[in-house]
């Protein structure tokens, strides 16, 4: 290995993509960092951008970010996908988060389908989507 | 059938009902009526029963519920308020669609008031998200989807919030339960706050609230200022009551959105945003006292929603047009009822729920309770004091006087809960309250012409509020 250090940088990266087994924490709360920062982006961009559409989609990141982060909390006991298998001994990941994730990223895409066809209907009038011409006009 | 074969029964019915309507095309308001006659005969159960019922579901990570008074009181005001919006609708000619979505959102704003754990807690949330969004936009101008999308969008980002303090809850002590908040580190506890708080309507974070409340349609503004924002508030009630550390804070929350909702509603001329922003103050008293929010919570469903449903039969929305223009005495008759109410005037269950959470607050919070409850009646004195005559003839619809008779008869009855309060003591205080409001009104309130910005309304505002509202709670949480 140390002949190849480019090898060796590859093999540093292993961790930080979350392959690394459960006792190394420190890949882990990079990956963490990063999650957070996707959901303060997702969260910035909504006050940021002033068309309808980039505020929805924004939203969308934001919700990506807290997935991703319920991803990482079932990772947490171990990587392997939770199916019992006789003869297997390993740290398997925690089903319960998966579970509940799934309901929410369910939730979380109709209220998407939802909105944007808020913005479609509105934007018959409204080509330009700005939010604030949008409020300007619609607030008695 | 036991208590726990009924509640599954029950919560499956509205769901059930809910899509089967689309079947029975015509069968959609007495469908609606059932599921909300079914709650109420369940609410009484829950009033009447010995000890808390709990039940989980599905081994042990699937869903809790824990059922006691507090519950009661919240899906007695649900049951009531449903069936009085669909007393109006009754010749309204409404389509299945809106009493589909009715029966979805009452449905899940029931369910918000059973479930003991969160991830239970964040769906039935987001359901009444989706349903209130649809009922909002039912007119479908460019105006009302606008005031929807903007509704759905505060609400689901707060909700993202809150998924994220529930992970972390999760993450702590391995479940979902709202007994495992005992242990859950502050960021969680600050972002699931922030969550409920905007979902509730509460402070700074509940200003959405009044153009929501006040641009929907008036049975729509009922149902959602009479119960759906209590979807909000059940959930921080009942954490106050399970830990001692959260009391506090909730406590806080309930003073300060009283006196920031009342501060708006003295000074507001339209008709339905001063009721609506009255909510953002009201819900502060059943914050106030948690212990005795249930009841609180009962009374003021009943009213405001009575209040909505007023308000969009009067002639106007904008109060100085008003004092011009007489309105006929029947409809001023059923105001003046709910306006008493809810200034806390004695024979109306308004009373007995002021006298009750007074008596359980704080000494802290004694002096701003006590300011809101004055800008309560200085609020309602602009009702009261409008005029009317019996020469004008009223428009309203037979389904409007259904609606009046169960709510404000709900008002009436409700006063058997805390007879108690009947002292000469309790008597006097609400009464020199009213009067001092009264005086304030006339002399001051009547004359000012203060129109307060809508800067802190804009939408873009409403989503950066979150941001502060974090900061503030981690800050105090940590403290």
């Amino acid at each position: 290995m140390s002949t190849h250090p480019e090898l060796a940088e590859l093999a540093a990266l292993v961790p930080v993509l979350g392959l690394a087994d459960a006792s190394t924490l420190a890949p882990k709360s990079v990956l963490e960092a990063c999650i957070f920062a996707t959901v303060l982006i997702g969260f910035i961009g909504i006050i940021w951008k002033r068309n309808l559409m980039m505020k929805t989609l924004a939203m969308d990141v934001m919700s990506t970010g807290v997935i991703a982060f319920y991803v990482l909390v079932a990772a947490r006991p171990g990587l392997f996908s939770p199916i019992l298998t006789e003869g297997r001994e390993v740290a398997y990941a925690d089903p319960v988060p998966q579970a509940v994730i799934l309901t929410a990223i369910v939730i979380g895409f109709s209220v998407q389908a939802l909105m944007l066809v808020g913005v479609m209907k509105l934007s018959r009038d409204n080509p330009t989507l700005d939010t604030q011409e949008i409020e300007r006009s619609h607030t008695p | 059938m036991t208590m726990n074969t009924f509640t599954i029964f029950w919560i499956a019915l509205p769901l059930f009902l809910g899509f089967s309507s689309y079947l029975f095309p015509r069968s959609g308001r007495i469908l609606t009526l059932g599921v909300a006659l079914t709650s109420l005969v369940y609410s009484l159960m829950c009033l009447f029963q010995e000890a808390p019922t709990t039940l989980q579901l599905v081994d042990n990570f699937g869903v809790s519920l824990m059922i006691d008074d507090l519950s009661g009181f919240f899906i007695l005001t649900n049951a009531l308020v449903t069936a009085a919006v669909v007393f109006y609708c009754w010749q309204l000619n409404k389509s299945k669609f809106f009493y589909t979505q009715t029966v979805i959102l009452h449905g899940s704003v029931n369910a918000v008031f059973i479930c003991a754990d969160l991830i239970s807690l964040y769906v039935a949330l987001e359901v009444i998200g989706i349903a209130a969004f649809l009922l909002i936009a039912y007119t479908r101008s460019d105006r009302s989807i606008w005031v929807a999308l903007r509704y759905l969008f505060v609400s689901n980002t707060a909700m993202l919030f809150f998924l994220l303090g529930a992970a972390l809850v999760y993450q702590q002590s391995q479940s979902f339960a709202f007994t495992a908040l005992a242990n859950a580190p502050m960021d969680a506890i600050a972002l699931i706050f922030v969550g409920l708080l905007t979902k509730g309507g509460i402070f700074v974070s509940g200003l959405w609230l009044p153009l929501t409340h006040s641009e929907s349609e008036t049975p729509v503004s009922a149902m959602l200022s009479g119960v759906v924002v209590k979807s909000g508030i059940y959930p921080l009630a009942r954490f106050a009551l399970m830990f001692e550390d959260i009391d506090p804070i909730v406590r806080f929350f309930g003073v300060g959105t009283a006196l920031l909702g009342v501060g708006y509603a003295v000074f507001e001329k339209d008709t339905k945003r001063m009721l609506a922003f009255h909510t953002v103050s009201q819900l502060g008293f059943v914050l106030a006292a948690p212990e005795v929010g249930g009841f609180y919570a009962l009374t003021h469903g009943l009213v405001k929603s009575a209040l909505f449903l007023i308000a969009g039969n009067l002639p106007s929305r904008n109060l100085k047009e008003l004092r011009h223009q007489p309105i006929p005495r029947a409809v001023w008759v059923a105001l003046a009822i709910a306006s008493f109410s809810i200034s806390g005037f004695p024979l109306l269950s308004g009373f007995g729920a002021k006298v009750l959470t007074m008596k359980n607050l704080l000494p802290w919070q004694v002096i701003g309770m006590n300011v809101a409850a004055l800008g309560t009646a200085i609020s309602f004195a602009k009702f009261i004091f409008l005029p009317h005559s019996s020469e004008v003839q009223s428009s309203v619809k037979s389904g409007f006087w259904g609606a009046m008779t169960l709510l404000l008869g709900g008002l009436v009855f409700a006063n058997v809960v805390y007879y108690e309060a009947y002292t000469l003591g309790n008597i006097v205080k609400p009464l020199v309250t009213i009067f001092l409001g009264w005086l304030a009104y006339w002399f001051i309130f009547r004359r000012v012409a203060i129109k307060l910005p809508r800067v802190v309304e804009q939408f873009d505002h409403l989503i950066g509020v979150m941001s502060l509202m974090l900061m503030f709670l981690f800050g105090m949480v940590l403290a």
